[in-house]
């Protein structure tokens, strides 16, 4: 099917073509053969991926006004392609980044040198609502606060840009998995001839950093995966990374804390576990230091973890380190902590706490996109050439009143990439989260879940909120 | 493995097995409708309500004389029987509950048979009784206890046979004991229950056939289909896949595989009743005059062992860790 309605932008990165309409050379096989297929063709592979999905429920879960529902995440079968020295680049980038905002952590609940530096100003951190102010002087295996990341990345005309950084319970991966496995059975011939790099260790080095962080270097450790339980919205995630690593897959109600050792209850009785991969939020995994109203969670679980006989990976409180505001100093974090300029750049971002970001974002407010610093997920966030003006009026009506709780940025026109419609392909607003895992070394798996904004236009990528994903080919050297 | 892991692969076990049994039933009911008198029918009806411990719509099954109207009462229960949501022993509840259940613990049951089940789950939610009885009912539920075996099949032979397998197996084998004592017994009130009280050889050639035994009883015996002789053989027959003794022997041997569990009591317990129900199946019933009080105690044995093992391994009062 060819190319021949699909709309270039020159302001806009395309991930398949160069400006001029000519296929990136890195893109050249893919779009060789894609042209090479009939509409039947393309109507077939979208069908078997959307089966496959289905059958196997590779699903998240959404709330809407009843109950919860199991969705089956869409899928664009067309991969986007990275070139080996790009992807070098940004893993390069990504692991500086998580390096700084670990020392950050060690530093912010330790000596907090960097705010007595004057670095960082410290009311920022105070106020935080992710600054847990229960774990300063706590220690977490060689400094790891956060074992796996996952960075958001928008690629722009000249280079990569991060948006944000999810250092507390970032999910998708499994989706990567998910979608190059989905990739391989649509493309096969093509996958084989395109020598990309493979993902599919993700669940070995996943396994090996979280037992490196072992409490003591203990060998064998046992390990178990924290959910919230199957109404969790990343439920399928959980259960494919337990499968994946090895490890039970744990509710609060399964773990007993007895003296500071943290059990799961077994069919052979109480058992021992060492690593815990938690993937509820802090508000939740303790009610004795956290929410008392926690059901989720186990209550003696952070004393263990004080007491060095559990390792909790991401450790609580990381969200201090990627909340919208605190966010415009990690460029600062790599310079002060790494004495390195940063590679990575950030996007360039308005702190409405300080007057001449709020007057400016006020003045602005029709070409900016303004986030609530405590909200993800594509909540609570306007993007204002796409709002009315009476929505504008409204939001600036709650910035002037509560500055510190917004951050703004300008719209970013970042890259599209060929995805396959109804009537052939169109390009679509993609974003990219790789994902780094730390333990004693840094992993990096050269893939990520690639989101999708669906909706014609639009630039929410958010699965909750109409994305999909597609695969990411990363080539190989 | 982890106690609430294994007491969901129990249920799953449960629930399918459920829902396969239920299969079957309807399967041969509708099978029925073809061609059997009206008091058949009626029979079979009356037998199924009174296994699932349910009262039909409307309260009690009438299909006196006129056909039409044997045939529309059995579209409505054969719809109570198969997709109400709200019959938690139907068809597809069991089914959904099985599948919840597996959802809860997919990372401990294989790929194979997740997916297996889930296909079957999806089709059986585009479905509904108008467009199932429109076409060929009985080729429906043949088709979903065909999918239901090939469910426990692909565990068989693509799970390991660790922990995980020997939950899900003692929860088809718990079921399967529990079902087929109660089949026998709903068969035998269901006698008791008619009218006349009198004996009907073909009820007793389709108890048969729920579980696949008119072949092997007419080659044993003969032609002549007695009560007791039925009984023998789905009760105490070693080799027959799904008679009482033979879940009873497959119940041991899965508790053996697991052990006592961290509450001895419990699992010594537990261990105990199953030898009392292999007992009683393999010395006291072929030498009991009184077979149905005996057949009572063993299906009373046989919901016993449900509370033991959830003590045994997944609701146990916690001790001090070993």
């Amino acid at each position: 099917m060819s190319f021949e309605n699909y709309a270039l932008d020159p302001a806009i990165y395309d991930e398949m073509f160069l400006a001029d309409g000519s296929p990136r050379p890195e893109a050249r096989i893919l779009y060789d053969s894609l042209i090479e297929l009939s509409t039947a063709d393309l109507a077939t592979i979208q069908g078997r991926v959307n089966r496959t999905f289905s059958n196997e429920s590779i699903s998240f879960t959404v709330y809407g006004d009843a109950e919860a529902e199991e969705r089956i995440i869409p899928v664009d079968p067309i991969p986007r392609v990275i070139k080996a020295a790009d992807w070098r680049d940004l893993s390069q980038g990504l692991e500086q980044r998580v390096r700084a905002l670990n020392n950050f952590l060690e530093d912010i609940y330790g000596p907090a040198k960097i705010i007595a530096d004057g670095v960082i100003p410290a009311d920022m951190i105070l106020e935080c609502p992710q600054f847990r102010p229960e774990m300063r002087d706590f220690s977490q295996p060689y400094g790891v606060w956060v074992a796996v990341c996952g960075t958001d990345i928008i690629r722009v005309n000249d280079g990569f840009r991060v948006l944000e950084d999810n250092l507390r319970v970032p999910s998708g991966v499994s989706y990567m998995i998910a979608n190059r496995k989905a990739a391989k059975a649509s493309l096969p011939r093509l996958y084989r001839s395109a020598h990309v790099q493979e993902v599919e260790q993700y669940g070995a080095a996943l396994q090996a950093t979280l037992r490196e962080l072992a409490p003591n270097g203990k060998p064998e450790p046992s390990l178990a995966l924290m959910t919230p339980g199957v109404y969790n919205s990343a439920y399928y995630e959980h259960m494919f990374l337990a499968r994946e690593i090895g490890a039970e897959l744990v509710e609060g109600k399964d773990l007993v804390v007895r003296d500071r050792v943290v059990y799961m209850r077994t069919t052979e009785g109480l058992k021992q576990v060492d690593v815990i991969y938690r993937r509820i939020d802090d508000d939740f995994l303790d009610p004795r230091v956290f929410r008392r109203d926690s059901l989720l969670g186990s209550p003696g679980l952070i004393e263990a973890a004080r007491a060095g006989n559990v390792t909790l990976a991401n450790a609580p409180g990381t969200g201090v380190a990627d909340d919208k505001s605190v966010y415009v100093y990690v460029p600062d974090m790599i310079r002060y902590y790494l004495s390195q300029e940063p590679i990575l750049k950030n996007v360039e971002t308005y702190l409405c706490r300080r007057p001449d970001d709020l007057e400016y974002t006020l003045d602005n407010l029709a070409n900016l996109v303004v986030k609530r610093v405590g909200e993800s997920g594509g909540y609570g966030m306007i993007i204002g050439p796409h709002a009315t003006q009476q929505e504008r009026d409204e939001y600036a009506k709650e910035v002037r009143e509560n500055p510190s709780d917004f951050i703004a940025q300008p719209v970013q026109s970042f890259s599209r990439a060929p995805c396959l419609v109804e009537n052939g392909f169109e390009p679509r607003h993609v974003d990219l989260r790789p994902f780094i895992l730390n333990g004693l070394q840094t992993r990096i798996v050269p893939g990520a879940f690639c989101r999708v904004a669906l909706r014609r236009g639009s630039l929410v990528v958010n699965s909750s909120q109409g994305g999909g994903g597609k695969d990411v080919w990363v080539l190989a050297e | 493995m982890l106690s609430r892991s294994a007491q969901s692969l129990y249920w799953l076990g449960r629930y399918l097995e459920r829902a396969g049994n239920l299969s079957r039933l309807l399967q041969l009911q509708s099978e029925s409708l073809v061609d059997r008198p009206i008091r058949e029918i009626h029979f079979g009806w009356n037998r199924i309500y009174t296994y699932v411990r349910r009262d039909p719509p409307g309260g009690e099954i009438r299909l006196f004389g006129d056909e039409e109207y044997a045939l529309a009462d059995s579209f409505a229960l054969a719809d109570d029987l198969t997709f109400e949501r709200s019959n938690p022993s139907s068809v597809y509840s069991c089914f959904a509950l099985g599948r919840e259940n597996a959802r809860h613990t997919r990372h401990c049951i294989s790929p194979e048979v997740w997916t297996c089940l889930n296909t079957t789950y999806l089709r059986l939610q585009e479905q509904n009784i108008a467009s199932m009885w429109q076409y060929e009912p009985t080729a429906f539920y043949q088709g979903l206890a065909a999918d239901i075996e090939t469910f426990g099949g692909l565990a068989e032979c693509t799970m390991y046979h660790d922990d995980r397998f020997s939950f899900l197996q003692l929860g088809r084998q718990v079921e399967r004991a529990q079902g087929a004592a109660a089949l026998l017994l709903s068969q035998i009130d269901t006698v008791v229950a008619s009218s006349s009280q009198e004996f009907h050889e073909e009820d007793w050639t389709s108890l048969l056939r729920v579980f696949y035994a008119l072949e092997v009883y007419t080659h044993t015996y003969s032609v002549a289909v007695l009560p007791d002789r039925v009984m023998d053989l789905l009760v105490s027959d070693p080799l027959l896949p799904e008679s009482l003794g033979r879940s009873v022997a497959l119940i041991g041997s899965e508790i053996a595989a697991i052990g006592n569990g961290p509450y001895s009591r419990s699992g010594r317990a537990l261990q105990r009743l199953v030898g009392r129900l292999a007992a009683m199946i393999n010395y006291e019933w072929p030498d009991e005059e009184e077979r149905i009080p005996l057949l009572r105690e063993i299906s009373e044995g046989a919901e016993e062992l449900h509370f033991l093992i959830t003590e045994a391994y997944f609701d146990y009062p916690i001790q001090e860790p070993v």
